[in-house]
């Protein structure tokens, strides 16, 4: 060893330690932020020269430390996990919301909804069974037939405008994950450039998983390492979204057949709808297939509801003896009162006779459609069972959404307590490195005099 | 290293969901407490709420009932009382026809009882159209303002039956037809109804028809007894929805029962819960300021 390695020595641990309190700072620099993970000097001893030559015979004790990379501290299996884990949660949560609105939207049980609105209107046949001569009950009948349908009509349209919305929700969350995308393209890019020119570009490759998992939330991805070192491919219902340093782009469209459903295809490609998951996949779900299973349900209600009016009405006489008109008519929109019997209130078939025309037995048993009928389910049957069959997906989908919170919950803290920064363990490493510093200049010091003693003696 | 790391992140994290959880709870306690109902939206209690419907359904049709009956009660009320009345006016006309068949009348007595009867006759008609809320009670379902022609004294009702559903599947006649009430016309195979009878008796005491004016006496008679029949059924069908009504409203007071405890919060018991969440976020809050705060830096000088 020569006299002067020592020298060299001691400056390889000055730097080592030097950068490793430097990291340290870095690390409590970013203890609060989001996704960031802690980093570590990867320090190896220095051994020296093991391969023996001519006047080079190792003799020394080694020449100190290395220090030339920083270790990003993650662990990416548990970070591919978190992006299935997030896409998951948004997807759930988003068929929550969906059903969440749906109960808003048809909003029992209570005083006013359609349930009650129904038994009111049933009641309104008694009373014109009651007074079949009286216009006034005959009013009061049609306004609540009025008021139901009109209910019918706007539950229907408030599920029609959480449909319309959820489609301006999937354009505006489509072209984020574009936008996101083009960014993990150009962030392979640089990342690619980095690692080849022998840097480590931890905090850029933190800011990359960040925006994948973004990616993932909105419409789920699977990760996979890319062609080139450093770089990660990104798919999205198997096809590269973001493949090293060029991003595809996806859109949403309505389709132009039926069933008219909303889909997401690739700008550039086939009309075969992308499979997608994450907060676009929960969207799809509420709007292609929550909602028209309801608009349905609602309508086959309504269309009950006149059928089974209008077939008793019809055996029934009006106050002029003629037999009952349909009370309930079929429009584009659903069911409506007969605008003939709304103009002319005596057209109401209330008789069961041609000529007894104050007989109320018509009326009477139209009142009785009211009533619940296992055999024969009425319309009122139908509706409960439709707010059953809300209730129940609504606390199915609540359930889901819950526990794959937790899931989630768990995932993150896995995450955390690998990559996160504590700072009782940077405190100590603070303490530890600085003393570390110390002893390098102090055995620095050390090799100087023994220096400084040889030097000496031939003066 | 064995174990969790934990860090000051996941602390910070899992401090605040779980006070997040707290808070949840207590406004979920509070909404409930608030509104007081634990049922606000079907996913609630699926079960609950479509009992909640059907009960919500029964008590509307029960009302409905109560008020059919209410109205059935009133026809079944006014016949009574047109009938009670028709009773005493028959046998005023029977003791008059009594007098009349005495040999000592003279013919100008006989002319002024025939008078009386005459009277008697015109306020007959009027109770046989006797009204309820605008409608003839005796008429059956036929339309007009009457039952009997006020002039002629003949019958312009129909024989159509009046009903009201009182209760689940129980519907009850609730009117008394003309010739129910009042006899049948010898036109129908009857002894003639009041009406006949009371202008027979009164032509017989003109013309001082002694013979014709027994017979009268006779047919009075039936018509009395055939009226007090049919007051007696009008009674009997009274009771009937008097009982029906009070069964519905039984039923209505337990529905609304079964309503409230699908529908409404148990009060003390969700008083209780609040107060335990109020403690358990409290805890929380403390035990959150004793956690965050230190770090080796509060320590290391």
């Amino acid at each position: 060893m020569g006299d002067f390695a020592g020298l060299q020595l001691a400056l390889s641990s000055l730097y080592a330690q030097r950068k490793a309190i430097d990291v340290t700072g870095q690390n409590i620099a970013n203890v609060n932020t989001d996704g960031y993970s802690r980093q570590r000097v990867h320090m190896t001893a220095d051994a020296g020269p093991v391969m023996p030559a001519r006047f080079s015979i190792w003799t020394g004790a080694g020449g100190g430390v290395r220090s030339d990379t920083i270790e990003r501290i993650r662990d990416q299996f548990l970070q591919l996990r978190g992006f299935q884990e997030h896409a998951a949660g948004q997807n759930l949560d988003q068929i929550r919301n969906g059903f969440t609105q749906l109960e808003a939207a048809v909003n029992e049980p209570s005083d006013t909804a359609i349930g009650a609105q129904l038994s009111s209107f049933w009641a309104a046949w008694d009373d014109v069974a009651n007074r079949p001569s009286d216009l006034a009950a005959r009013s009061q009948l049609v306004q609540r037939a009025q008021t139901l349908v009109s209910s019918f009509s706007q539950t229907d349209a408030a599920m029609a405008t959480q449909q319309s919305q959820g489609i301006v929700q999937i354009s505006a969350i489509i072209q984020d994950t574009n936008s996101i995308a083009a960014r993990v393209a150009q962030l392979n890019q640089t990342i690619q450039s980095a690692v080849q020119t022998g840097l480590t570009p931890n905090d850029l490759m933190d800011q990359r998983d960040n925006l994948i998992n973004m990616l993932s939330e909105n419409v789920g991805v699977t990760v996979r390492p890319g062609q080139f070192q450093g770089t990660v491919d990104v798919y999205v219902d198997g096809t590269a979204i973001v493949r090293g340093s060029t991003a595809q782009t996806l859109t949403s469209t309505t389709n132009p057949n039926p069933p008219n459903n909303q889909q997401i295809l690739w700008t550039t490609g086939t009309n075969v709808p992308v499979n997608v998951g994450g907060k676009v996949g929960g969207l799809l779900t509420t709007i292609n297939s929550s909602i028209p299973t309801y608009r349905t349900m609602l309508s086959n209600v309504a269309n009950q509801l006149m059928t089974q009016t209008n077939a008793v009405h019809a055996t029934g006489f009006d106050l002029q003896g003629n037999a009952g008109v349909p009370f309930f008519v079929s429009t584009p929109t659903g069911v409506a009162v007969n605008p003939a019997i709304a103009a002319d209130l005596t057209l109401v078939a209330a008789s069961g006779s041609a000529t007894g025309t104050l007989d109320g037995s018509v009326a009477q048993q139209l009142a009785l459609l009211g009533q619940s009928n296992a055999a024969n389910p009425t319309a009122d049957d139908n509706y409960r069972q439709m707010v059953t069959q809300l209730g129940v997906d609504s606390q199915s989908a609540m359930r889901r959404a819950d526990i794959q919170a937790t899931v989630v919950k768990q995932v993150d803290g896995a995450m955390e307590s690998d990559a996160g920064v504590n700072l009782d363990e940077e405190m100590t490493n603070l303490v530890q490195f600085q003393q570390a510093y110390s002893a390098a200049s102090k055995y620095l010091s050390v090799v100087d005099q023994t220096l400084d003693a040889l030097l000496n003696i031939v003066r | 290293m064995s174990g969790l790391r934990i860090t000051q992140r996941s602390l910070n994290v899992s401090v605040i969901s779980n006070l997040q959880a707290n808070l949840s709870n207590m406004q979920r306690l509070q909404e409930q407490l608030s509104s007081g109902k634990q049922l606000s939206k079907p996913s609630d209690s699926p079960q609950g709420t479509v009992s909640s419907l059907l009960f919500r359904s029964s008590l509307s049709r029960a009302d409905q009932m109560t008020r059919n009956a209410d109205d059935g009660g009133g026809w079944l009320s006014t016949a009574d009382t047109t009938l009670t009345s028709g009773l005493d006016l028959i046998n005023r006309a029977r003791s008059l026809a009594a007098q009349g068949i005495n040999g000592s009348m003279t013919t100008a007595d006989r002319a002024a009882l025939a008078a009386e009867i005459d009277q008697l006759r015109s306020q007959a008609l009027d109770l046989a159209n006797t009204t309820y809320l605008d409608r003839p009670v005796f008429a059956g379902t036929a339309p007009g303002l009457r039952a009997y022609d006020p002039t002629t004294g003949l019958y312009v009702g129909d024989t159509g039956a009046v009903t009201r559903s009182v209760a689940p599947n129980v519907s009850v006649q609730v009117n008394v037809t003309g010739p129910q009430a009042f006899g049948t016309t010898v036109a129908n195979g009857g002894t003639g109804d009041l009406f006949e009878v009371l202008a027979s008796l009164s032509a017989n005491l003109n013309s001082s028809n002694l013979a014709g004016i027994a017979a009268d006496q006779a047919n009075l008679d039936s018509v009395f007894v055939n009226m007090s029949n049919t007051l007696s059924t009008v009674g009997a069908k009274t009771n009937q929805i008097e009982t029906m009504k009070a069964k519905v409203e039984a039923q209505k007071v337990d529905t609304q029962n079964s309503l409230s405890i699908v529908e409404d919060i148990d009060l003390p018991a969700t008083i209780v819960k609040l107060q335990l969440q109020q403690t358990a976020y409290q805890a929380a809050l403390s035990a959150t300021t004793k956690v965050i705060q230190p770090s080796l830096v509060d320590f290391l000088r």
